[in-house]
């Protein structure tokens, strides 16, 4: 009898669960306002929550009117809005006061002693690749444009090698190992896969993330300098974990704890002493994995972070984020060193070239950016895929060209400079989530929402 | 008959035309001569007689001819003038006087004429003035006033209106001031006639040479004085006596000689006979010249002149015709323009070989991609020294790098920098509407309408309302209006049929309420159409092969303005680029209508579906990209053919998207190497 009773409710409620919104607001509206609420809609009134007079003086209105609109408000907004305290409403207007200015607080003294330490690193590095570029400049024209002129033929005809089912879930990232044998692959199912390259015969599967995993990245000495048994890899992934891995097991060597959101990208600072991660609680962090311990909290997008890379010489890094803009950071200093302004949507990916001053960026808006550190602009705009651009990456070692995936499908290789489009690497039936290029230069790993990856290869 | 000097006025152009076509010149004295024959009524063996000296052998064609026209308008105008006659010729009369005041004060219009010397008869001596001499003195200044008179009227439209006034004053003027006027003239022409008497003693010889010198107004004095010594009465003397009565016809005078052989008339005046000077034909040849020369400066105003119907606020545009002459190409145009040709295919054949050669090594993908890549080099040139934010921590250059100095600006300050809002503020979460099924949808208008009617009849049952009139049918009036029904069925559903009117009009009336205007409606369909951009812009750039069909040109043209959309369409060769800008639906319209629904291969038209069957058949479009950006960067749709693929990246750059052709340029580049 009882589940008689309960049956037509049921029914009732399934019915009706698109009016009954509807419903209560009318009934709301009719019943009016109950004596207790009319001390908070007078508060709500005070406190500018309920604009009853919008602008204009209503002094001689009709009470009758007023009280019918103040019903209507109240219908619409309901009676939560009240309940928001003056307190509230002025912390907001703080923060936003904030955040139109630049300010500086002072950071943990380890801060300092890595900055110094960082500098020292990344000094001699640029005095190096300057000095390896000159050289390369003393190369006459005629040999350089023959070995360009190799270079986009070889790339002209690079084609699917092979193509492995990673996962049962979309495959969000790969990447090659610094000795170009390894390719660990990151999943949505929070499965992180190492692979032999390039056989695609699976080494192991890396458990320990529970959810979406974002990115993971080989430590840039992996596999040529340390032991199997350090800390080898860094993982992401959406519940704001962040894992350390080594080579030799398939459990995580390390947690990060510290992240309240999602964090989507992890990268090695070329030392590899310390590890940066984006967070979508609208900052990056640095950390320094000598000291085990967050050296960095550093915010400045208004929305979240998504994508982080480091120079080559180890002394800047970018940021591109949700808001649109991508941002270079000086990491020796601290300070915001250039705002890269003019994508239209989300930046997905952001790359520094090897030769140190031109800075790639892949958007929402389709286009792909190169920006020239030296003269601080925006050089060209490749209107480069018909769908989101994911990633970008220029050629490690020389940087004579470019890598862009998109929601498109395709991946698709660009010269640079010049920008010209040299293959269109199709063939995924899914949204290309994450690519690579292998040191080596011979291969190339897309990963993609169709669960697979492929290798690329010139023929 | 004798002729009205109206008439004789009209014959003056056809008169003129005549004595050109037999001289070959318009020459004004034999015109004058004529005419004064033509008035004083001569026949024709006399009137060739006269003009002899002037017209040689061909006078008496010349005057056949002139009879024959005489003839003719005499018969055409018959007597249309006679009326006038007499108006008109009061009207000169007065004139005469005024006019001669007149002259003094206006000297604007002795432009027309010579300076006012008034020829008299020749006169050997200044002093010996007859009577006869006076009056003939006062013709020939009569004469020139009628002269000026008519040539002003004729010359200068607004001058008619001045002077008509004043004609009307001067009829009204007392004869005695007339004749003062008279004396005052008369004087002066006397003064005037013994200068001229000098010069006609020294010209009177050469009658030829006369009537070269100045105008035709003298000219015509000069021979008509002529005339009158031989004892020709001139038409005015007509005027001036005889109004109204018909002229008389003077019989020729005697042939008089004096004692020293000159010819005199009866008054003992000489009378100067022309007669045929032996002079040499060179001579004769260049007065002639001279004097056509003269004439055609003076033509058109004679033209005009001769015509009182003549209108000059009536701008006359003569029938030109063009001249047409022959044109000849220059020499060697033709083989400069087959060199080129030839220099022209050569190369292409060279292109082609080199093209062959290229695909077989298969490097010419690369080499053409490196041909279309911006030539500068983005100001690479320079490495610097050091990178900028590197000098910024190391001020001072320092060489060594043992970094044992503190480096400048390393702290362990963290910076918080200004937050910039996003372009696009997406914050707003994504609600999702409520739909309604129908069933729902039902269920949901008939509660709310129950509810309605719920309130009403409580209003009703507390008597705030009157309660609504019983709605009545055919079918149920016999239940609702029982008895009266029955009584009187008639006037009970002629009630009936009313309500029901009313109802089905208070209906239609609430439906045709609610109904939008064309304007609205209109309205309605813009908004739908044109969407919101505040979150940027939907671009979408095409490339088709051919775009030559002006079908397919008008279909894309059409299809983007209807949409709303933006952007541009640039012609080259064979990679024709399609640039639109708009919302997103629209975008979404359009690339169907590019990719599917245009046929891009079809043939252009029954007409030409010859020439280029191969290009065709390869013809299609392709999606080069499709993204958003911040603000559109075109105006309307526009067209713009660019023969050079410099001008058209120019064309993109102009509105900061020259990547969209480069990008078009080397996907046509790399698409034609692949086939």
């Amino acid at each position: 009898m009882s589940d008689e009773d309960e049956v037509p409710v049921v029914k009732k409620a399934r019915i009706f669960y698109g009016s009954l919104e509807e419903k209560e607001k009318l009934r709301l509206s009719r019943e009016g306002i109950s004596s207790t609420a009319k001390d908070a809609v007078k508060a709500g009134i005070e406190a500018g929550h309920i604009n009853i007079s919008s602008g204009e003086s209503m002094e001689m209105e009709e009470r009758v009117k007023r009280r019918e609109r103040l019903r209507n408000i109240l219908s619409v907004v309901g009676p939560d809005a009240l309940k928001k305290s003056k307190k509230e409403d002025e912390k907001a207007k703080r923060t936003q006061d904030e955040y139109q200015q630049t300010w500086y607080h002072e950071g943990p003294s380890s801060l300092k002693e890595a900055r110094i330490w960082l500098a020292k690193y990344s000094l001699p590095r640029a005095v190096e690749r300057l000095d390896a570029a000159r050289a390369q400049k003393e190369i006459p024209e005629s040999t350089r444009t023959v070995k360009q002129q190799e270079l986009h033929k070889t790339l002209r005809n690079v084609n699917n090698f092979c193509s492995q089912i990673g996962d049962d879930r979309p495959i969000s990232h790969c990447q090659f190992s610094p000795n170009s044998e390894l390719l660990v692959t990151a999943s949505w199912s929070g499965l992180c896969k190492l692979w032999k390259v390039p056989g695609c015969t699976l080494i192991r599967t890396l458990r320990g993330h529970n959810t979406n995993v974002g990115a993971i990245s080989f430590h840039p000495q992996a596999t040529l300098t340390l032991e199997e048994s350090d800390v080898n890899m860094a993982s992401c992934a959406a519940d704001g974990s962040v894992k350390l891995w080594s080579l030799d097991s398939d459990e995580p060597v390390a947690d990060i704890e510290g992240h309240s959101m999602r964090v989507a990208r992890v990268a090695w600072h070329p030392s590899g002493r310390f590890l940066g991660t984006t967070c979508y609680d609208n900052s990056w962090r640095l950390w320094d994995l000598e000291a085990q311990e967050e050296i960095l909290h550093q915010e400045g997008h208004s929305k979240g972070v998504h994508d982080l890379h480091f120079h080559p010489d180890g002394s800047l890094a970018g940021t591109g984020g949700l808001d649109a803009f991508a941002r270079v950071w000086d990491l020796r200093t601290g300070r915001c060193i250039m705002f890269l302004e003019g994508h239209h949507q989300e930046i997905y990916s952001i790359n520094f070239s090897p030769n140190g001053f031109h800075v790639a960026t892949g958007s929402g808006d389709n286009t792909c950016r190169v920006w020239d550190l030296r003269h601080r602009r925006c050089m060209y705009t490749i209107p480069a895929h018909e769908n989101l651009v994911s990633s970008v990456k220029f050629q490690p070692n020389d940087g004579h060209f470019l890598l862009t995936g998109a929601y498109d499908n395709t991946a698709k290789v660009w010269t640079h400079p010049g920008w010209s489009p040299l293959k269109t690497l199709a063939g995924h039936e899914g949204k290309v989530m994450g690519l690579d290029l292998s040191p080596n230069g011979q291969l190339i790993a897309t990963c993609s929402y169709d669960r697979t990856f492929k290798l690329w290869m010139a023929e | 008959m004798s002729l009205p000097k109206r008439e004789v006025d009209e014959l003056r152009p056809w008169v003129e035309r005549t004595v050109k076509k037999v001289l070959g010149f318009s020459e004004p004295t034999v015109v004058t001569a004529a005419l004064h024959c033509v008035g004083k009524g001569l026949d024709k063996r006399k009137t060739t007689d006269q003009l002899r000296p002037f017209l040689d052998d061909s006078a008496s064609s010349f005057v056949e001819r002139l009879f024959e026209a005489l003839e003719e308008s005499r018969n055409s105008r018959g007597n249309r003038a006679a009326g006038e006659k007499n108006r008109k010729r009061e009207l000169k009369g007065g004139d005469s006087v005024e006019s001669v005041v007149k002259k003094k004060r206006v000297p604007r219009f002795e432009e027309v004429e010579e300076p006012p010397v008034l020829p008299g008869p020749p006169t050997e001596s200044p002093g010996m003035l007859t009577k006869m001499q006076i009056k003939q003195m006062m013709e020939a200044a009569t004469r020139q006033i009628e002269e000026r008179k008519k040539q002003l009227s004729f010359t200068d439209s607004s001058a008619p209106h001045p002077i008509l006034p004043t004609v009307g004053a001067t009829q009204s003027i007392a004869p005695s001031q007339a004749a003062n006027f008279m004396n005052d003239a008369i004087e002066k022409a006397r003064k005037a006639a013994e200068l001229q008497a000098k010069i006609q003693s020294t010209l009177a010889m050469k009658p030829g040479i006369l009537g070269a010198l100045g105008n035709t107004g003298p000219h015509n004095l000069v021979a008509l004085a002529n005339l009158h010594a031989m004892g020709i009465a001139p038409p005015f003397l007509i005027f001036a006596y005889s109004k109204v009565e018909p002229r008389e016809v003077t019989k020729p005078t005697p042939l008089i000689l004096d004692e020293l052989g000159r010819t005199v008339d009866a008054s003992g005046k000489e009378v100067e006979l022309t007669h045929r000077m032996p002079t040499l034909k060179a001579n004769i040849r260049a007065v002639k010249r001279e004097q056509f020369r003269q004439q055609l400066k003076e033509k058109p105003s004679d033209d005009l002149e001769s015509t009182s119907y003549f209108d000059s606020r009536v701008a006359i545009n003569s029938a030109q015709r063009a001249k047409r002459g022959f044109r000849f190409h220059e020499q060697g145009r033709f083989e400069k323009i087959a060199q080129r040709i030839r220099t022209k295919a050569q190369l292409e054949k060279l292109q082609m070989e080199i093209a062959q050669a290229a695909k077989k090594t298969g490097i010419q993908a690369s080499t053409k991609l490196a041909l279309i890549a911006p030539k500068k080099e983005l100001g690479e040139g320079e490495i610097p020294h050091i990178e900028w934010w590197d000098s910024y921590i190391l001020p001072s250059h320092i060489e060594l790098l043992e970094l044992l100095v503190e480096m400048h600006g390393v702290t362990n300050l963290v910076e918080h920098p200004i937050q910039m809002a996003p372009p696009v503020d997406t914050d707003k979460p994504v609600t999702l509407g409520v739909y309604l099924t129908k069933k729902e949808q039902k269920k949901l208008r008939r509660q709310t309408r129950r509810e309605a009617q719920k309130e009403l009849q409580e209003k009703v049952r507390l008597g705030l309302m009157p309660p609504p009139e019983p709605k009545v049918r055919i079918s149920n009036l016999m239940r609702v209006l029982g008895t009266e029904a029955v009584q009187d069925p008639t006037k009970v559903e002629a009630h009936v049929r009313a309500q029901m009117a009313k109802r089905q009009k208070a209906h239609e009336e609430a439906n045709a309420a609610r109904k939008l205007t064309a304007e609205q409606r209109k309205e309605k369909k813009v908004k739908k159409l044109k969407e919101d951009l505040s979150h940027g812009v939907h671009i979408a750039v095409y490339r088709i092969r051919n775009l030559h069909n002006p079908a397919k040109k008008f279909k894309v043209e059409a299809n983007a303005n209807q949409l709303y959309l933006t952007g541009t369409v640039v012609l080259h060769k064979d990679v024709n680029i399609v640039v639109v800008e708009g919302g997103p639906k629209a975008q979404k319209k359009f690339k169907r209508l590019m990719l599917n629904r245009i046929k891009w291969d079809e043939p252009n038209s029954k007409r030409d579906d010859s020439d280029d069957e191969g290009s065709r058949k390869y013809n299609k479009c392709t999606l080069v990209w499709e993204g958003t950006a911040k603000e559109r960067s075109y105006g309307e749709v526009k067209f713009k053919q660019c023969p050079t693929e410099s001008m058209a990246r120019e064309h993109f750059k102009k509105h900061g998207t020259e990547h969209y052709w480069d990008l078009a340029l080397s996907q046509s580049v790399l698409e034609t190497t692949d086939d």
